[in-house]
């Protein structure tokens, strides 16, 4: 089966400044998608691509298999719903408001009245249908909205922060309404969100965004700096505390980035092809179920995660001294 | 003094008793009014979104053109349109000088850069959110339009009422082309005009009394929509 969405070297620009790029993304029909990144990393802007309301500056996208230059964008504006962070509720009754995006369906008066209800009643907004919309708190403008977007039943929902201004309540209340969209009705659902954890609780798979790009993992161990040193060979990347070394290649590195299950703890000095190799002291220890995280403090501090047994094998505790080493290789860079 | 008081009480007489003639006044004065303020609105809004809700060259000037637009100087409408309706006129051949279509259309002139203006203020003003959030829904280019300003609807009826309120308190076009014509073309602002000068200052003053009201009507009304659009 063709994928619903396939984007193709996708870039989004203002001026001069990139803010997107992808090189290829693929959501799945049935899919529960998480994007992650900090403020600025391109999630809104992929979002607003991907429900048709913002052109992409160059690439292609691809719906079910076509390329959508050649469709009709309103048509293609009907298959999928934005939720946008602080949403916007027409001035007038809740109900109203349900009741749009149905009139534009061109769906029956009685049929809307069921479908009105049946989605305030999801969200628990049952008997509101009558009270103004600049009347409701924050969190029941937030739940009016994806009533809103429920009552068309999209084939794709997306939805941007859902749960920026919602209590812990109204966070396990949505997370179960869109799992249940998902399984029930097999709406692709399409997540952004800053919760690390609410993106494992509901997505099959989660994309990392950082400053427009799509990167392997979390950024965890994210260093600012400069490039201080280049070779044919080597790149020297400089946080301000600690030098690095890089793979050779990229011209300009503001960010780099170390996923911490590419750094290996030793309690000796180790010889081997790592480029990167600091002593450090323990400064932090967290039991993460699988495995243990330690922060060690290098001069900066820095994120590894190893087994619990090499943890037990080492006998480490708060204060151990250890050396860590990662290749260039490992590091990422933006 | 006994002047002014017999002015005001006989004044009173011919509001109260509903003297035909000042109703006359009155209704014609509304009909025209109201007929160039609805034109002007069904040319002005449209106008006015297209204005703000697109790009192109001189968008700043033309806007300040509308805006230099709004104080135009009703006699110098009144002169403009008597030039060009005039017997001599390009378009005397039609017969409209002295007629109460030759007000209205006077009257649109003065209304529509207005109704031009406070709408490209009114959608400008506009919370871009309302347009995302009914395209994302499904609507289509126009229906977009439509909730957008159904959306901005109060700043874009004090808009409307500014309009009227301009053209209903005129008097210089009203009088160059309409000509004052005793129960054909003769308004309120027009009949105070020629009635103080005959003397008839009670019929004046009457008109004037209800002219002022309908002007504080207005006013009262642009401030409410104003004030529920914030």
């Amino acid at each position: 089966m063709k994928p619903l969405f396939e984007l193709r070297d996708i870039t989004k620009s203002y001026n001069d400044s990139t803010i997107l790029d992808i090189p290829h993304l693929m959501i799945k029909r049935r899919g529960v998608y998480g994007i992650m990144g900090p403020n600025g990393a391109g999630k809104t802007t992929l979002l607003s691509i991907l429900a048709f309301i913002l052109p992409p500056t160059a690439g292609t996208i691809y719906w079910e298999g076509v390329d959508v230059n050649t469709m009709d964008s309103h048509q293609l504006r009907k298959k999928v719903t934005l939720i946008t962070q602080n949403p916007y509720l027409f001035h007038t009754t809740v109900e109203k408001n349900v009741a749009y995006g149905l009139k534009m369906r061109r769906i029956q008066s009685q049929k809307r009245k069921e479908k009105i209800e049946e989605s305030l009643q999801l969200v628990g907004l049952s008997g509101f249908g009558k009270r103004m919309a600049c009347e409701l708190s924050g969190g029941e403008t937030q739940r009016v909205a994806i009533a809103r977007a429920l009552a068309l039943k999209p084939q794709v929902l997306l939805l941007d922060e859902p749960t920026a201004n919602v209590d812990q309540q109204g966070i396990e209340q949505l997370e179960t309404i869109l799992q249940e969209l998902n399984e029930k009705l097999g709406i692709t659902i399409i997540v952004a969100t800053h919760d690390t954890n609410q993106a494992y609780r509901i997505a099959d798979e989660v994309n990392y965004f950082f400053e427009g790009k799509i990167t392997k993992s979390p950024m965890e161990n994210l260093f600012k700096g400069r490039i201080v040193k280049k070779d044919k060979d080597l790149l020297l990347f400089d946080t301000g505390r600690i030098h690095i070394a890089l793979l050779p290649g990229r011209k300009h590195v503001s960010h780099i980035a170390i996923p911490p299950e590419d750094i290996i703890v030793s309690l000796e000095p180790v010889a081997t092809s790592a480029r990167n190799s600091f002593a450090g002291t323990i400064s932090q220890v967290t039991d993460e179920g699988d495995g243990v995280t330690l922060t060690v403090d290098i001069g900066e501090k820095l994120r590894a995660k190893i087994t619990k047994r090499s943890f037990q094998e080492m006998t480490l505790t708060l204060g151990s001294s250890v050396y860590v080493s990662f290749k260039s290789s490992s590091v990422e860079t933006f | 003094m006994e002047y002014l008081w017999g002015g005001i009480k006989g004044a009173a007489v011919l509001i109260i008793r509903l003297d035909a003639e000042v109703f006359r006044t009155v209704l014609l004065s509304l009909r025209i009014s109201l007929t160039a303020t609805l034109i002007a609105s069904l040319i002005g809004i449209p106008v006015g979104f297209l204005i703000s809700t697109h790009e192109f060259p001189f968008k700043r000037t033309i806007i300040t053109v509308f805006n230099t637009l709004m104080s135009l100087p009703t006699v110098v409408v009144g002169l403009f349109l008597y030039s060009l309706l005039s017997k001599q006129g390009p378009f005397g051949p039609l017969g409209l000088l002295f007629t109460p279509t030759a007000m209205v259309i006077g009257q649109f002139i003065l209304a529509t850069p207005i109704v031009v203006a406070l709408t490209i203020s009114a959608i400008q003003a506009m919370d871009p959110r309302a347009k995302i959030t009914a395209m994302t829904l499904g609507a289509g280019p126009l229906r977009t339009a439509l909730t957008v300003l159904s959306e901005a609807r109060f700043a874009l009826t004090a808009a409307v009422i500014a309009g009227f309120g301009r053209v209903i308190a005129e008097v210089g076009a009203a009088m160059m082309v309409g000509g004052n014509i005793k129960g054909y073309t003769r308004t309120m602002t027009t009949a105070i005009a020629l009635e103080t000068a005959k003397g008839e200052f009670a019929f004046g003053l009457a008109l004037g009394c209800i002219l002022l009201f309908v002007a504080f009507a207005v006013n009262i009304l642009f401030h409410y929509f104003q004030l529920k659009r914030g």
